[in-house]
């Protein structure tokens, strides 16, 4: 294979780029100068201390907040100075740390709301129910109850989001995400706050989404459990990438053996 | 599995609703055989203000977004019914269309300014923006008749016809009503419904997640703002063609919070709400009218607006939910508020 | 055609209204600032002000003891409007606390209807202070009550907030209210003395424009919100904002009020705010780009 063929053959697999990007609020940088590649398929962690500025790099990536410098190209798109719901109909969608479920809704109507990006009825044909806003409904609460029982959250249909327990909750907010069908999902924290059934089997979810070519970025503290499952591992620290690899690679690296062992957690709790 | 999808069905299909509808309209396409002419005049105001409580309640109550300037809207609907059909001749019915569109267009182009704003501020600015509409009402006498009024504004005909009676007031009032709450409803239950939901910064929705789900929070609120204010209209050129006179202190700050009130004391979390409102504050404004007289003598302004302040009040601090939370409260099975 | 005198009538009249909304628009400040209340009963205290003392002069009391009633019985009022009302649903929304403010001024104007009926009173000028001629402009007899009042408030305020030992409480209170609280600052108490400190504000504001601009059961609300678009315009989250508000609404009030037809002022004035607010909604004062 030519150089040239090579070169295109890594671009797309690459779902996602970032270059250089920075952004800095209040005058404190909280990413300083960050490049990663997200191939499409793979599981890819972000690990750091507290205030590595892992969220805000989730944040620059859906678009809620903007760079101040450096690109963001997903699928061959520039996108670091696009609107969020573009970007999230391009196929990215997040689960934020706080999940922060619609309490106005029940756990179904939370799923089918996260069918909003690849349905298209307007503001008059839902109110006069047209029949293709008909149709499109049956096809939305089909996708949200089957993406529910993915979850194993079908019989919770109509409950209020309030009512559950965090780690159903954090399912609810999952479920949700797949129901936009997105191809890159970035998870903030998902093990967080789960008890240890709970992880093993969110686990097992997250390879079964990969295993159905679904791209997966996940900021997480959890460490250990992270590589186990991810296939590349990028460890920020104070904004700054100080290792991207395998999760072999990243454990034998000293600059990450120092952060995690060393008093690199206690500086990263400070800041 | 089953027992949850038929369910979501029911809901979808308004088929939850239907009945509750059907019984509804019945009931009021009856009321006025039961009524007498007096009971027929109150509903037509129930009616009305029904109509602009249901437009703030999509607004307020399902989109997060205060506002305090429905009467320029409804005003707006008025004026150009009232101004179009005495000088120009036309239908009052496609005037009536025809200053719904324009009342939509102009709340596109305020709340595009709006949005951008804090839920607080927007209150402020919409009620200042309802004190401006009054003013430049009495300014432009020539076109509006200023502070006096716009008389001998035509009736809505029926065929040749131009029925005087308010008993047709009552049932084109009504059957608008009702019509505008079936598409309330399917828009609520709907993903327009959920995507406004979604937004709702007042009742647990969230802009970040409404954004990375593909919501354009901005045009949804846009859009309904839009929607609030034909809703608003269309009740004004309904009330324009009814009284026949129009005049600026209707359409006020006093009716703008009135209408809020309604909405909150009827509950926004359903466009049902509305009726419950508007029914409770025309009720206890007609029950001020027939008792306040006999017991202190003199006029009952006064008495209305205490009761207003108090009722609005008294719901906020001890019924938050508004009318339509009691309703919910009694069914049990319901483990969703 | 514009001469001199016609200008200085104008600045004069703009300065006079410019006062007026930006007392109105401090004591909207002082709440919100403290609280975050939006409160929109603030113009009811403006009428109560001048429609107690309206009450009690023409009850046969002298000036300066019926003003001092009207403001005691004004803050009662005010501190009522806190405890009974706003304090039990401090934890709501802050939609959930304008509602209430309104709902208390539709009540309050509902009250003051009943007592005092719907006619327009008036005081005469303080101390029947003559009107002054100025180089062809007239300034009436009670303009320099109106503009040394709202002097004395401002340097009140500015030396309250910046020298007593109350007043840094307050601003505390607004900037960090969990901070305030654990160095024992009772947030309670401080938003129970800004709404005591907005309402008597806004009393001997309506105290001493009645002479000039007469006063009636319904003023509170079209002042309140004159007074808020006033805040907003300046900027609601400093005083210098809110006084810089104030005085643009005044003097476009009245370089409107003397070149377009009448009738057209109102509308021009307040049309002119708005647009502004919406173009530079973080305030005149606030440098564009800063949150």
């Amino acid at each position: 294979m030519s150089e040239k063929g090579k070169q295109r053959d890594t671009e797309e697999q690459a779902i996602l780029e970032i270059r250089d990007v920075s952004v800095a609020y209040d005058g404190l940088v909280a990413v300083n100068g960050v490049s990663f590649c997200v191939r499409r398929g793979d599981i890819i962690a972000i690990i750091g201390p507290n205030g590595a500025g892992k969220t805000t790099l989730l944040k620059l990536i859906t678009g809620l907040l903007r760079p101040s410098g450096g690109e963001i190209w997903l699928k061959q798109q520039r996108v670091d100075r696009v609107a969020p719901h573009r970007i999230a109909s391009l196929g990215v969608t997040q689960v934020f740390q706080d999940i922060q479920l619609f309490s106005n809704m029940s756990v179904v109507e939370n799923v089918m709301a996260g069918c909003h990006v690849w349905t298209g009825a307007s503001f008059l044909s839902t109110g006069l129910r047209l029949p293709h806003s008909r149709a499109e409904e049956r096809n939305i609460s089909d996708t949200a109850l089957r993406k529910l029982s993915l979850v194993g959250l079908g019989q919770k249909a109509f409950y209020s989001p309030s009512s559950l327990s965090w780690g159903e909750q954090k399912r609810v907010g999952l479920a949700r995400a797949l129901a936009a069908g997105a191809d890159l999902l970035l998870l903030d924290e998902p093990y967080g706050g789960l008890i240890a059934e709970e992880i093993g089997k969110l686990s097992q979810l997250l390879l079964e989404l990969q295993h159905r070519g679904i791209t997966i970025l996940m900021v997480e503290q959890l460490t250990d459990v992270v590589l186990d499952i991810a296939n590349q591992v990028v460890v920020l620290r104070y904004g700054e990438k100080i290792a991207d690899g395998t999760a072999a690679e990243i454990q034998g690296n000293e600059q990450v053996i120092a952060t995690y062992l060393g008093n690199g957690p206690l500086e990263g709790d400070e800041r | 599995m089953r027992t949850v999808k038929e369910k979501i069905r029911a809901l979808l299909s308004g088929r939850e609703h239907r009945m509750v509808l059907a019984l509804f309209a019945v009931v009021l396409m009856t009321v006025p055989l039961v009524a007498g002419p007096y009971g027929v005049i109150v509903m037509v105001d129930v009616g009305l203000y029904s109509i602009v409580t249901m437009g703030l309640i999509l607004l307020m109550g399902f989109a997060g977004q205060i506002s305090l300037g429905q009467g320029v809207f409804f005003g707006l609907g008025a004026y150009m019914s009232g101004i179009i059909t005495t000088r120009c001749g036309l239908s009052p019915w496609l005037v009536l269309l025809v200053a719904a569109v324009a009342a939509g267009a102009v709340a596109i182009v305020v709340g595009r300014a709006l949005v951008r704003l804090r839920g607080l501020i927007v209150a402020g600015v919409t009620l200042a923006l309802n004190l401006v509409f009054c003013s430049l009402v009495v300014s432009l006498r020539d076109l509006t008749g200023g502070a006096t009024g716009l008389p001998l504004i035509p009736r809505l005909p029926l065929g040749g016809f131009a029925p005087s009676n308010t008993l047709f007031s009552y049932y084109v009032v009504w059957i608008v009503a009702i019509l505008l709450l079936v598409f309330s409803l399917n828009l609520v239950n709907s993903r327009t419904g959920r995507a406004l939901k979604s937004v709702n910064l007042l009742a647990g929705g969230s802009e970040d997640t409404a954004q990375v789900l593909g919501v354009d929070i901005i045009r949804y609120k846009v859009q309904v703002f839009a929607v609030g204010a034909i809703y608003a209209s269309i009740a004004g050129s309904l009330y324009a063609h009814y009284t026949g006179c129009i005049e600026p202190g209707a359409f006020g700050v006093h009716f703008s919070v009135l209408v809020a009130i309604m909405a909150i004391i009827g509950g926004m979390t359903s466009p049902w709400g509305a009726f419950l409102g508007a029914g409770l504050i025309v009720s206890v404004n007609e029950a001020l009218r027939e008792v306040m007289p006999a017991v202190v003598g003199g006029s009952t302004g006064a008495y209305e607006l205490i009761a207003y302040g108090s009722i609005l009040v008294a719901t906020l601090l001890f019924l938050p939910q508004g009318l339509m939370s009691i309703w919910r409260r009694l069914q049990p099975q319901e483990r969703f508020r | 055609m514009l001469d001199l005198s016609a200008i200085l009538q104008f600045f004069i009249s703009g300065v006079n209204l410019g006062c007026i909304y930006a007392a109105i628009g401090l004591g909207l400040f002082v709440v919100y600032g403290v609280t975050g209340v939006l409160n929109l009963a603030q113009g009811e205290f403006v009428m109560l002000g001048g429609m107690l003392t309206v009450a009690f002069y023409t009850a046969g009391t002298a000036l300066v003891p019926s003003l001092l009633m009207a403001v005691i019985i004004a803050a009662l009022v005010g501190a009522m409007l806190y405890r009974l009302i706003i304090y039990p649903a401090r934890n709501s929304s802050g939609s959930t606390l304008v509602f209430l403010t309104l709902g208390f001024a539709f009540a309050t104007e509902g009250i003051a209807l009943s007592v005092w009926g719907w006619e327009f009173k008036s005081l005469p000028s303080f101390w029947g202070s003559p009107n002054i001629q100025l180089w062809g402009a007239t300034i009436f007899g009670q303009t320099p009550w109106v503009v040394g009042t709202t002097l004395l408030l401002v340097i009140g305020l500015f030396f309250f907030f910046g020298h007593t030992i109350h007043g840094k409480a307050l601003r505390a209170c607004a900037d960090e209210p969990l901070g305030a609280r654990t160095v024992g600052i009772s947030t309670d108490q401080m938003a129970l003395f800004s709404f005591v400190l907005a309402a008597s504000l806004g009393a001997v504001v309506g105290a001493v424009i009645t002479p000039l601009t007469m006063t009636g059961y319904g003023v509170g609300m079209p002042l309140t919100i004159k007074g808020l678009l006033a805040a907003l315009v300046g900027g609601i989250n400093r005083a210098e904002g809110v006084i810089l508000g104030g005085m643009a609404l005044g003097m476009a009030e009245a370089i409107s009020a003397g070149l377009m037809p009448s009738g057209y002022h109102g509308v021009i004035a307040l049309g002119i705010l708005i647009v502004v607010f919406l173009s530079r909604p973080r305030g005149l004062l606030v440098a564009p780009g800063k949150v």
